[in-house]
């Protein structure tokens, strides 16, 4: 075995080793934020919705002067929080968003499996449509088996016909560095407020600190009484 | 002549993994996964380089290597094992990343890991028997 090749290979390890730190350090590992696509508030009108008439802007449903926030942490493979938004969420619209004393924020988080990353980067794209709440409501509208593969690209396409959001600007930008950037901020939220399940509840009002809600049930009964308690 | 046609071979796999890899990424579809982590590792900050897809990086790298595969000589197997040596080390950093930071295992990842680790191996077979004339 020539001698001269074997340091010819110990030198070509080495340098190999440089190039890829110089490049990693040099270049860096992408992880930019994109230019955060601005989207105006709409009034979502489609019929038969709960969310007809609430004005909503990206993650926020409601209005914007609204004096507290209520923010819920959520995973669309998750069922108690398909419970809370098919059972619960029609009755806090009613009685408190669309009065103007709250505006529900929304932060997707994958806490069941990976598959809740699909439909959460889906939601949020629908956001720019300002779609998202109908997007996640229409998600739970189909929910399957947790991680059972069930949020598919058909999936995602028969919640955006459902929710009145066009599929395919929600297709071709789910996957993109501002909405990817929407979803890691959630989860940073996440793991800052200390979030160990879903659904969780945060309660803000004016000059206050986050509050998390302790429900003893996710049905409106269980819910308001908690909720009232929060916002004296 | 052999070694050759294994390095090829070995990198026609390669192109497999980062094409599919790269096509899922140009089409923002979800790729087939068994490890469950596929699309945890996708969305990280470590699946882009520059704002380049490593997917698309390691598709020319596997290019490239098969067209080098192709030239006779030690210096054709030279630059072979370094090209191959920085896809190892550069895959050496993305497993890293998937166990540590990112927490999540992507099996066409480790697929890639492979096939590059085999390939660097039949790079070096070829660098110590290639003589300096075939």
């Amino acid at each position: 075995m020539p001698r001269n090749r074997l340091i010819l290979l110990a030198g070509a390890a080495g340098v190999a080793v440089i190039v890829v730190v110089l490049v990693i350090v040099f270049a860096g590992s992408g992880g930019g934020s994109g230019s955060g696509a601005t989207t105006s508030t709409s009034t979502t009108a489609s019929s038969g919705s709960m969310f007809a008439g609430i004005p909503q802007h990206g993650e926020t449903l409601g209005s914007p002067e609204a004096p507290a926030t209520l923010t819920v942490f959520e995973d669309p493979q998750c069922p108690f929080c398909r419970e809370w938004n098919l059972d619960t969420l029609q009755t806090v619209i009613d009685n408190y968003v669309r009065p103007g004393k709250i505006k529900l924020v929304y932060r997707g988080i994958p806490i069941i499996g990976t598959n809740s990353i699909v439909g959460l980067l889906a939601i949020y794209a629908a956001g720019e449509q300002n779609k998202l709440w109908n997007m996640a409501e229409a998600l739970y509208r189909i929910q399957g088996e947790e991680n059972s593969g069930w949020i598919t690209t058909g999936a995602i396409r028969e919640a955006a016909a459902a929710a009145g959001a066009n599929a395919n600007k929600i297709l071709a930008s789910y996957r993109l560095k501002a909405t990817i950037a929407k979803l890691n901020a959630a989860e940073q939220q996440a793991t800052a407020s200390k979030v160990g399940g879903t659904p969780t509840f945060f309660i803000l009002k004016p000059l206050g600190t986050p509050t998390q809600l302790q429900v003893p049930g996710l049905e409106p009964a269980q819910f308001t009484p908690v909720l009232d308690a929060a916002l004296q | 002549m052999r070694l050759r046609a294994a390095i090829a071979a070995a990198c026609l796999v390669g192109v497999g993994i980062a094409g599919y890899l790269t096509y899922v990424h140009y089409t923002h579809t979800a790729p087939v996964c068994t490890t469950g982590g596929c699309e945890k590792v996708q969305r990280s900050k470590y699946a882009e380089l520059a704002g380049v897809p490593v997917a698309l990086l390691g598709l020319i790298t596997y290019v490239v290597l098969i067209a080098v595969s192709l030239r006779r000589g030690v210096e054709a197997a030279l630059a072979g094992v370094l090209i191959a040596f920085i896809g190892v080390a550069f895959s050496a950093y993305l497993l890293w990343a998937q166990l540590g930071p990112i927490g999540a295992i992507c099996q066409w990842c480790l697929g890639n890991d492979l096939t590059i680790a085999v390939v660097a191996t039949l790079y070096v077979a070829r660098m110590l028997t290639e003589s300096p004339n075939t």
